[in-house]
């Protein structure tokens, strides 16, 4: 069993010093709006990834006035104490400890105390671009094989540097074609790599969606996702050869890995611009719900789930199935939000589990 | 900050402009040069004027010189056909305070990364591919840091002189001394068990 059980918020967002200890394995949130739910969630996730689920800078995470901030978790991981601090210093500079350890490197981290956020604003990741995608494949991935972030931070890195190379080429009219030859060949030992670990993954993750829809659904409406790589067709040295004469022409690199993404249709036709809006809030469960049993499976232990108002995303009777298959049947630290304290609460004794209630 | 004296002043502003000294830092080197004899510190001054004008950069390997070629490259004794190519002159400093390198250097005066605008063209590369050429270099000794650009320019410079018989070699990645295993990261420490020694080899070099 992970779990948290203290945790300590300095000038983190709205709280300027404020702590909680949390008894039960099921904790329910309430406040008003701006009382700081999604904050105290997302200090648990900081804590989890040293960053914030939503793209802010860290400047952004200071509360407003201050300078400098703070985060200090107690947790239990395999019935062994932990403790996680994180310190922005006055001038931006980040620490992180685990145990009263320093890591030199962030990356590190990521993966020892896995964590699913689900937030009202994910409705991106079936209706917006491919990046939101990618992005939670990466942060998935990067748990749960050790030397994936490595390699996705240096192919981002190369990456950069090309696109640099390309762009000085064109103020200059004149390319230095052996350096952009290096550079490709470094590019490509790493997105090669990288595209064999998504390729096995997806085959096993997208059955799981789909199957993970159904049973959210109760129905099955043909949702079909697929993986879509440029690297189906070539490998990636073969994409940056076919490529160059666009790339340096465009001044930047358009073949790749970074160009992936997950193909979501239904009955054929484009998911996001047919499905209904209770589709598309299954869709989004099924992907995280799938996104929690992998990280469950592959860890050996049960990742912390982080449910930010998701009573207004599904009817009563499909809330109360999920709730169900989360709190009931796994058996992992779930941390819940909502406006409303009496709704939570019957929730809850609804699924006869031992909970406990934060009232902000 | 006030100053009685404009003199005073533009020697504060002079010495802050320095690399990690500040005003008050500045006011309290002038201070100290205030109390001392006139003719030390013209002396002082004279040293730091000559060193400016007269130092030069050694033609050959670009490492700081008193001369047109530096000590090191004049030195006869050291193996003239080996080449240790390093990033700056700080590098050969610390190369050279392990007494463990008897070849000589090249300065590449930076790192290719075009991200911070820095191309090929910006280092010391096209003298030292001529220099492997003309000097019939037996063997290039990459000391270079670890990391991606650091790849990128001894890929580049091993594209370069790859025409030429010179053996290409780069210093070895792996546990630091009195460093500890468990400690280590997981890709040094892989590379140290990839790259293994023979015991033999290990205890002849101390």
């Amino acid at each position: 069993m992970f779990g948290f059980r203290h945790i300590v918020l300095t000038q983190f967002r709205n709280y300027l010093y404020q702590s909680f200890s949390f008894t039960e394995r099921i904790v329910g949130i309430s406040g008003e709006n701006g009382s700081g739910k999604t904050n105290l969630l997302d200090a648990v996730y900081y804590l989890c990834f040293t960053r914030s689920y939503f793209s802010r800078t860290d400047a952004q995470n200071v509360h407003h006035g201050q300078q400098g901030m703070r985060l200090e978790a107690q947790l239990l991981k395999n019935d062994e104490a932990g403790k996680l601090v994180c310190i922005v210093r006055e001038n931006n500079k980040k620490e992180f400890y685990a145990n009263d350890e320093e890591y030199k490197k962030f990356s590190d981290h990521i993966g020892l105390y896995p964590a699913v956020m689900i937030a009202p604003d994910d409705t991106e990741l079936i209706t917006g671009g491919s990046e939101d995608r990618r992005k939670m494949i990466d942060t998935l991935l990067s748990q749960i094989y050790p030397g994936y972030l490595q390699q996705l931070i240096a192919y981002n890195k190369i990456l950069q540097q090309r696109n640099s190379l390309l762009k000085a080429a064109a103020e200059h009219k004149r390319l230095d074609t052996s350096l952009l030859e290096i550079l490709d060949m470094q590019l490509c030992e790493r997105g090669d790599v990288i595209y064999q670990w998504r390729k096995t993954f997806a085959a096993e993750f997208i059955p799981l969606v789909q199957q993970q829809y159904i049973s959210i659904a109760g129905k099955d409406d043909q949702v079909q996702l697929t993986y879509d790589s440029q690297l189906h067709n070539a490998s990636m040295a073969e994409l940056l050869q076919q490529n160059r004469q666009r790339d340096m022409y465009l001044a930047r690199t358009g073949a790749g890995i970074h160009k992936d993404d997950i193909d979501m249709h239904m009955n054929g036709l484009v998911f996001k611009n047919i499905a209904s809006q209770g589709q598309r809030k299954s869709l989004l469960f099924a992907l995280k719900l799938s996104e929690f049993l992998t990280l469950k499976q592959q860890k050996g232990f049960t990742p912390v789930l982080l449910l930010d108002d998701v009573f207004e995303k599904l009817d009563a009777g499909r809330m109360h199935n999920l709730l169900h298959r989360v709190c009931v049947e796994e058996q992992g630290q779930v941390f819940i939000t909502d406006t409303h304290n009496e709704r939570l609460e019957k929730a809850f004794i609804d699924l006869a589990v031992p909970y406990q209630l934060v009232q902000l | 900050m006030q100053l009685p004296s404009s003199l005073l002043e533009s020697a504060v502003n002079e010495f802050s402009k320095l690399p990690g000294i500040g005003k008050k830092t500045a006011l309290r080197l002038v201070l100290h040069l205030l109390k001392q004899e006139v003719g030390e510190v013209q002396q002082f001054g004279d040293i730091i004027t000559r060193m400016r004008r007269d130092i030069q950069f050694c033609q050959r390997c670009f490492n700081i010189s008193d001369a047109k070629i530096c000590s090191i490259c004049a030195n006869r004794l050291r193996n003239q056909r080996q080449i240790c190519v390093v990033e700056n002159i700080r590098d050969v400093i610390a190369l050279e305070t392990t007494q463990q390198f008897s070849g000589t250097y090249h300065v590449l005066g930076g790192i290719i990364s075009p991200l911070d605008g820095i191309g090929p063209d910006q280092l010391n590369i096209e003298s030292l591919v001529h220099r492997i050429g003309e000097e019939q270099t037996e063997e290039l000794i990459f000391a270079l840091n670890p990391n991606i650009q650091g790849d990128t320019t001894i890929y580049y410079i091993q594209k370069k002189i790859k025409h030429l018989p010179c053996k290409v070699t780069t210093i070895a990645r792996g546990i630091a001394f009195g460093g500890e295993l468990e400690y280590a990261d997981e890709l040094t420490l892989g590379r140290s068990l990839a790259n293994r020694l023979p015991v033999d080899s290990y205890i002849s070099n101390r």
